[in-house]
């Protein structure tokens, strides 16, 4: 007598398909780095071979000069690089209501031994006194810090207190 | 008289043939927004700190520069002199052409090393640069 023989069900056991998924997904999260990219942005000139040079009011301009003791000059008079923020703030503020091709210009200039902790420190301390001008002119504007502001409002600002710092170029190397 | 045990009629399971493709959703959630960290650094450096700092919001915008505290620069996977720089700059610009350079300097750094690379970084049209520090609490 032939009986008809029974097929074997051919099965893959998908109970531990969910597991595995897990595995994948622990390594992802282990592999992966997420961090943030933080620092002080700037925007560089254009490398120009001659430029050209233009002539630049006195009391626009706030030079703050490095050397490479970590010593810093802000217009000729020794300072230490924490009062930067303050000694600038005013001098920002002054020039808020005026066009903007008389707005204040920072000039910083290092010596090439200065350390670069000492220069980040002196242009950290400049930005911060330009958001914190940035912070109080949109709080007397619109009541609200520059960062809650809509887009056009931050336009309105950025073009009140324009952040012009100007990075000396090099003088040729003085060995 | 006899007494019954009341039972819902329901099927009480909770359906897990879909886990699996939840956890798949999870994963690939997981895999699309993560950037796998694509170069070995070779050098030493420590960050400066800083109060007044950003965030850079676009991360495929960023290239990275990296100088050590022994002076090294590396782009990329490999360490590369300052008269390099321009040149290889250059090329990536052509490739991107609004990037940002995120210059990740050690604290020690002289400045005229600094100078130099973005002497060379406005040769080569890479303008916008971004001072890699650590936040200062």
């Amino acid at each position: 007598m032939l009986k008809k023989k029974k097929i074997a069900e051919a099965s893959i056991p998908m109970s531990s398909m969910a597991d595995i998924a897990f595995l994948l997904l622990l390594f992802f999260l282990v592999a992966t780095v997420i961090d943030v990219d933080t620092g002080i942005g700037l925007t560089l000139p254009e490398f120009i071979e001659d430029p050209e040079t233009v002539e630049i009011a006195k009391d626009r301009m706030a030079a703050v000069l490095i050397n490479e003791n970590g010593d810093v000059l802000l217009d000729g008079a020794p300072i230490s690089v924490f009062q930067i923020k303050n000694q600038l703030k005013p001098r920002i503020i002054s020039k808020i209501d005026l066009p903007a091709t008389r707005k204040l210009i920072v000039s910083v200039k290092t010596d090439r031994r200065t350390v670069y902790n000492t220069y980040i420190q002196a242009l950290d301390q400049i930005k911060m006194a330009y958001f914190e001008v940035r912070d109080e002119t949109s709080n007397a504007e619109f009541g609200r810090k520059y960062k809650d502001l809509n887009p056009e409002q931050q336009e309105f600002i950025r073009e009140k207190v324009p952040i012009i710092i100007s990075l000396a170029e090099p003088e040729a190397i003085k060995n | 008289m006899k007494f019954q045990k009341k039972r819902a009629s329901t099927n009480q399971n909770i359906p897990m043939a879909s886990l699996p493709d939840i956890v798949f959703m999870l994963l690939l959630f997981f895999m699309v927004t993560t950037t796998l960290r694509e170069v070995d650094v070779l050098v030493d450096f420590r960050l400066p700190e800083a109060a007044a700092i950003e965030k850079i919001e676009n991360k495929r915008l960023i290239s990275y520069i990296w100088v050590g505290k022994d002076n090294r620069i590396q782009i990329n996977d490999s360490i590369v002199r300052v008269e390099d720089v321009q040149s290889i700059m250059y090329a990536k610009r052509q490739e991107l052409p609004n990037i940002i350079v995120s210059l990740r300097i050690d604290r020690g750094t002289d400045m005229g090393l600094v100078t130099d690379i973005q002497q060379e970084l406005r040769k080569a049209y890479c303008l916008r640069i971004n001072y890699s520090s650590t936040i200062k609490i």
